[in-house]
């Protein structure tokens, strides 16, 4: 049963098919060196693929990851491993680099799937939309979302009962349950790691009351309420379903706040709950959205003129701190906060809770290596030459992209991408013997230096 | 020339693919609302276009052209603005010989941020083109 | 043969849908001449909708394909390759721009924004018509690329594209290398100080041989396009040429200049900016005076020349709270007796500079927030700077600071020699520094091929993001010429050789002397060099006899848009 490892080889390893990744992994096959970008989810993409749409532009995220995931998924020079884990990573020396990759079975032959969803609708299993946040089920047998790439099925083991209901259903017969699990012995030269973040859980924060209060909602399930890719035709409250029509926004939900552990301040919430609030006042005309913050951070390009923009909407801005959330009989939340601009305690009444949660380090990076990987005071991926190479770790080789080192927007990620990848080309450059300067450009004729 | 009663003119934009294109879109991007019977034609450049086509233009039934020249911005260099207003003067005069009243022609530099100029400029040429064309709207 | 087009039209996940009947769209071209299929798509730029028109293509038998969807600044490379994928050529794609000019400008008027639409698409399809196949102009590409500015950003770019075997012309207009940072002692987030910084990226560019550092050079002119450019440096009284491939724009900001009496300056005594500030601490031992007295209270005033309601600088300056945090903390460390205020609009320091505000307050330093309607004033009292605010952490109390010194927190201003912009026509962005092709897509390009910008000549950015900046801004320029050779679009002007009379009106037109005259069977004829053409068009209005025709622009393909359109 057990099969041999299968050797393979590429030039560099990008790992974390997100944003950050993918641009990554374009840079360097761009300039011909042969890429393995590996996810462990079943679809790229990351969060980036999930969002509505994006600031300051309003473009729609999925117009920006989509087309550049197809990119990526036929370019020449990257093969692309979806659902597989890297581990194990060793430096042997420079230039020279092992890692054992898992890739588990899918049970569909991506290939065959047409994504026709047949065996969604056959399969009995009901369970949590992971990539709905939870908003809505899915089923054992299910394509995780409808502009995921690569579009198959997936059959998700853990919860499926074996009847085979899907097998039967399938017109292409790519359904298999007999696939094993592919072992891989990795042998390469360099690493981008772009493991991305991980978003505040405010099941820390019980004085929220998320988990418990239905219409208290995170900023990323809203995220998926307002997305072209939406679960439902309107935004609804999950409590009962009603059009909400006066929504709060909670800032620096698990952000600059030491009690839950995260001091820092996570660059992003401000920014996307502003993006929020404009598109819930295009979507729910008659809504009345109200920011409670401590301060806003809008010192991207463009960023303050979209603060202000959002301000000439009628976006309500409130800086005040919450201090507790609690339920009303019909589903709304009354929420208690310091007015910092009067100083007193007041209470407001909204029927959506909004919480903006905060970036998080991704704590499995440190884990894919044998070798220590050094890491940030805050768990993030150490750059330990922060001013002049900031893509560089502990590692030398070993390049960091995105938000795994720290929190950041889009475009800084895509900026950090870029750096990660220039990184990673020099070094791989650096491999060949010094050669000498080109020939036709006279070197020493100018006097400056 | 039977022209039908019209609530916004039909204009006809010429842009240009570098410079003033990219305002138009981004026009569009913050909702600057203009009139939706404004048509964009993009060209390399504005000094590239035919008095033959503005005249065209005229004879199908459009009520006005617009010219958004590169300007001094020009990526193909300066002498984009003196020939642009060559072609402008060539179709004045031809305008003039079929009795089409050379108004119907405007031209102004729109660079590649300027959506402001560019709305207050359709808007300002529609009011014109119903005021002669269309008075009883 | 007739033309079998097929069209897709987007949705584009309702930006489009939300305002555009696109299902009316649809119906109303499906039936038109030379129409095989006419689809609507949710995402047209998706990898499944990109397979889709790869099988459409081969199953319908299709020679052409047209999107109406977004601008074709962002997707109309990605739609010409999906044609090539189904073997067409990729010059015979259309594409119609119904979002930008369609369901976004006119987002208040479904019903005319929808039949805008229509006649958007009809025009494509009378375009795609008449289209043809064409081969692109390959180009040879200098392996070589000119940044400009030797700041930490220049500086960086410099080693990086060094380091891909390119050879690096960096010039700087000033007598050394190191900008900005050059100048500054301490800086946040890190031990080293900036003099450290430069001094060190300095000793790796002196090692290399492919790099060469022109100082007190400017760049004064410049012919050719990406692949090829020749550019006129003047280095004092000499003048000379390099050709490159590509260059990269590093030429940084200005810090903000307050105007006289902008919260007092030039007019109360002791006030100064951060950058003065920063050069007082950095060098001042042991005691911190000013003016030959000892400073203690020192208010910051936050945001001069940042988010003004007014004017040009609306954008916030992103470095300056943490700069000023940093700068404070300093100063209270090494100086004795030292009491900060800062007077914000809003703290931002985001991400980890969070722990410097957190340091900062520990250690005593007081923080107001003035309300947006109603800054601070600054105004003499004695001869000493006042400071007064109606501050919102207090509740709205009107407090006043008599200090020793106000330090105005200036911004990051975008240079006001505008040389390098006009010479390369860089599009500047409503807050007038550069701007990029996209946000998110492509962040260093310009919509000048071949031309990247880095670091804070495209917005205020910290060292960190400056150095990002370069790298990511090395890579596409590097990009540019690795393989050697470069694609272009064959967009050229065409001559009609039966039309031409051999008048020579369009010869002088050409601002590329790319038109000459020829002897072709016994009569003399204009002829076009297809190398040193750039497609701008400008000779083809003079033609007495209509003789000169732009590729893809040609007056069939022109008028039968505008038949369209009407």
């Amino acid at each position: 049963m057990k099969t041999q490892n299968k050797n393979i080889t590429y030039d560099a390893l990008v790992i974390g098919a997100g944003i950050a990744g993918g641009e990554a992994a374009l840079n360097l096959a761009n300039t011909g060196f042969k890429v393995l970008l590996v996810e462990k989810d079943d679809s790229v993409g990351g969060k980036m693929i999930l969002l509505s749409k994006v600031f300051p532009t309003l473009d729609c995220s999925a117009c920006i990851t989509t087309p550049k995931f197809s990119e990526i998924a036929r370019h020449p020079n990257i093969t692309l491993f979806t659902g597989s884990q890297v581990s194990n990573i060793k430096k042997h020396g420079e230039n020279n680099f092992t890692a054992t990759i898992h890739k588990k079975p899918r049970y569909v032959h991506v290939e065959d799937c047409t994504a026709c969803q047949k065996c969604e609708q056959v399969c009995p299993v009901n369970v949590k939309d992971q990539y709905q946040y939870n908003l809505v089920g899915r089923k054992a047998a299910y394509i995780p979302f409808s502009i995921c790439s690569p579009k198959a099925a997936v059959i998700d083991i853990d919860n499926c009962t074996l009847c085979g209901a899907c097998e039967r259903a399938c017109p292409t017969n790519c359904i298999d349950f007999t696939m094993e699990e592919e072992v891989y012995d990795l042998q390469v030269k360099t690493i981008v790691l772009s493991t991305g973040f991980k978003l505040f859980d405010p099941l820390k924060m019980p004085r929220y009351g998320y988990g418990v209060y239905k219409n208290v909602v995170t900023s990323m399930q809203m995220e998926r309420l307002i997305a072209p890719t939406r679960p439902f035709n309107n935004v609804l409250r999950p409590g009962d379903g009603k059009m909400p029509d006066k929504i709060a926004y909670v800032l620096c939900t698990g952000s600059r706040d030491v009690t839950v552990g995260n001091p820092i301040c996570s660059q992003i919430c401000c920014m996307y709950s502003i993006k929020q609030a404009q598109l819930l006042m295009g979507a729910l005309p008659m809504a009345d959205v109200t920011i409670y913050y401590l301060n806003i951070r809008s010192f991207g390009k463009g960023f303050e003129e979209f603060y202000e923009q959002a301000k000439g909407m009628g976006v309500n801005f409130v800086k005040g701190k919450i201090g507790k959330i609690t339920e009303k009989e019909n589903g709304s939340l009354i929420l208690r906060y310091e007015d910092i601009n009067s100083g007193k305690l007041k209470e407001a009444e909204h029927d959506l809770v909004v919480l903006s949660v905060g970036a998080l380090p991704n704590n499995e990076a440190k884990g894919l290596f044998a070798d220590n990987l050094q890491l940030d005071r805050f768990n993030f991926v150490d750059q330990v030459e922060l001013m002049t190479s900031p893509a560089k770790t502990n590692i030398d080789g070993v390049f960091v992209a995105g938000t795994a080192s720290a929190p950041m927007d889009i475009p800084d990620t895509i900026l950090s991408a870029g750096s990660a990848s220039s990184e990673a080309i020099s070094y791989l450059m650096k491999e060949n013997a010094p050669q000498p300067p080109k020939s036709g450009v006279k070197v020493g004729q100018f006097s400056g230096c | 020339m039977a022209i039908a009663n019209r609530k916004t003119a039909k204009i006809l934009v010429f842009s240009t693919d570098k410079i003033s294109d990219p305002a138009i879109d981004m026009a569009g991007l913050l909702k600057l609302h203009y009139p939706p019977t404004v048509y964009t034609i993009a060209v390399p450049c504005s000094s590239g276009i035919k008095t033959k086509w503005i005249l065209h233009a005229y004879e199908k039934g459009f009520d006005g052209v617009f010219i958004a020249a590169d300007g001094t911005d020009c990526v193909y260099g300066e002498t984009c603005v003196e020939k642009t207003g060559r072609v402008i003067a060539r179709t004045h005069e031809a305008m003039k010989s079929k009795d089409i009243d050379p108004a119907r022609l405007r031209m102004a530099a729109i660079c590649s941020v300027c959506s402001d100029a560019f709305v207050k400029q359709i808007r300002s040429f529609n009011e014109y083109l119903l005021k002669t064309l269309h008075p009883e709207t | 043969m007739e033309k079998r087009i097929g069209v897709y039209i987007c949705h584009c996940g309702g930006n489009i849908s939300d305002y555009v009947d696109v299902e009316k769209v649809r119906q109303s071209v499906e039936n038109d001449d030379n129409i095989v299929l006419a689809k609507t798509t949710m995402f047209a730029c998706s990898d499944a909708n990109q397979n889709e028109m790869v099988e459409d293509i081969k199953n319908h038998n299709l020679d052409a394909v047209i999107v109406a969807s977004c601008s074709p600044k962002l997707h109309l490379v990605t739609f010409r390759n999906v044609t090539e994928r189904g073997d067409l050529n990729k010059y015979t794609y259309v594409h119609a721009n119904i979002r930008e000019q369609a369901s976004w400008a006119h987002a208040d008027n479904f019903p005319a924004a929808t039949d805008k639409t229509i006649q958007l698409v009809k025009a494509a399809i009378a375009k795609s018509r008449t289209t043809k196949a064409l081969e692109p102009t390959k180009i040879k590409a200098e392996r070589s690329v000119a940044v400009i500015g030797a700041g930490v950003t220049g500086m960086k770019a410099a080693i990086t594209l060094a380091e891909k075997d390119t050879h690096v012309f960096l010039i700087e207009k000033e007598s050394q290398v190191g900008g900005w940072v050059a100048k500054w002692k301490d800086l946040f987030m890190t031990e080293e100080t900036g003099d450290m910084i430069v001094k060190q990226l300095h000793e790796d560019l002196k090692k290399r041989q492919n790099v060469s550092i022109l100082l007190n050079s400017e760049v004064i002119g410049n012919v050719g396009s990406i692949g090829n450019i020749s550019l006129k440096i003047k280095q004092k009284e000499e003048e000379f040429d390099i050709t490159v491939g590509s260059v990269l724009v590093a030429t940084g900001f200005e810090p903000y200049k307050p105007k006289e009496d902008e919260f007092g300056f030039g007019k109360v005594p002791n006030v100064i900016t951060l950058p003065e500030f920063k050069q007082l601490i950095d060098h001042e031992k042991g005691k911190l005076m000013y003016n030959g007295k000892k400073v203690e209270n020192i208010a910051y005033i936050y945001c001069v020349g940042s988010r003004q309601p007014e004017g040009g600088n609306t954008y916030c300056s992103r470095y300056c709270c943490t700069a000023t945090i940093h700068a404070a903390i300093e100063a209270r460390k090494k100086f004795k007796d030292i009491q900060n205020y800062h007077f914000t609009r809003g703290v931002r320091s985001y991400g980890k500079q969070e722990l410097l505000y957190a340091e900062s307050l520990q250690g005593g330093d007081i923080f107001l927030q003035s309300y947006e309607d109603d800054l601070p004033t600054v105004f003499a009292r004695n001869n000493r700077p006042v400071v007064r605010i109606n501050d919102i952490l207090t509740g709205g109390k009107e407090l006043e600071v008599e200090a020793d010194l106000v330090v105005l927190v200036t911004g990051m201003a975008p240079r006001s020699n505008d040389t390098v912009g006009s010479l390369f026509k860089l599009p500047r962005g409503r807050d007038r520094f550069f701007n990029e092709v996209h946000m998110k897509l492509r962040p260093v390009e310009t919509v000048i091929d071949g031309i990247t910008i880095a670091g804070a000549c495209q917005g205020p950015k910290t060292i960190l993001e400056s150095v990002n900046s370069a790298l990511a801004a090395a890579t596409k320029s590097y990009s540019n010429i690795s393989k050697g050779v470069l694609e272009t679009d064959p967009q050229i002007a065409t001559i009609d050789v039966k039309a031409c009379t051999g008048c020579g009106d369009c010869i002088p037109e050409c601002p590329f002397d790319a038109i000459s005259m020829v002897e072709d069977k016994g009569k003399t004829v204009a002829v076009i060099n297809n190398t040193l053409c750039k497609g701008c068009g400008m000779c083809t209005p003079v033609c007495p006899t209509d003789a000169i025709d732009l590729v893809a622009f040609s007056n069939v393909q022109i008028m039968g848009m505008i038949d369209a359109l009407v």
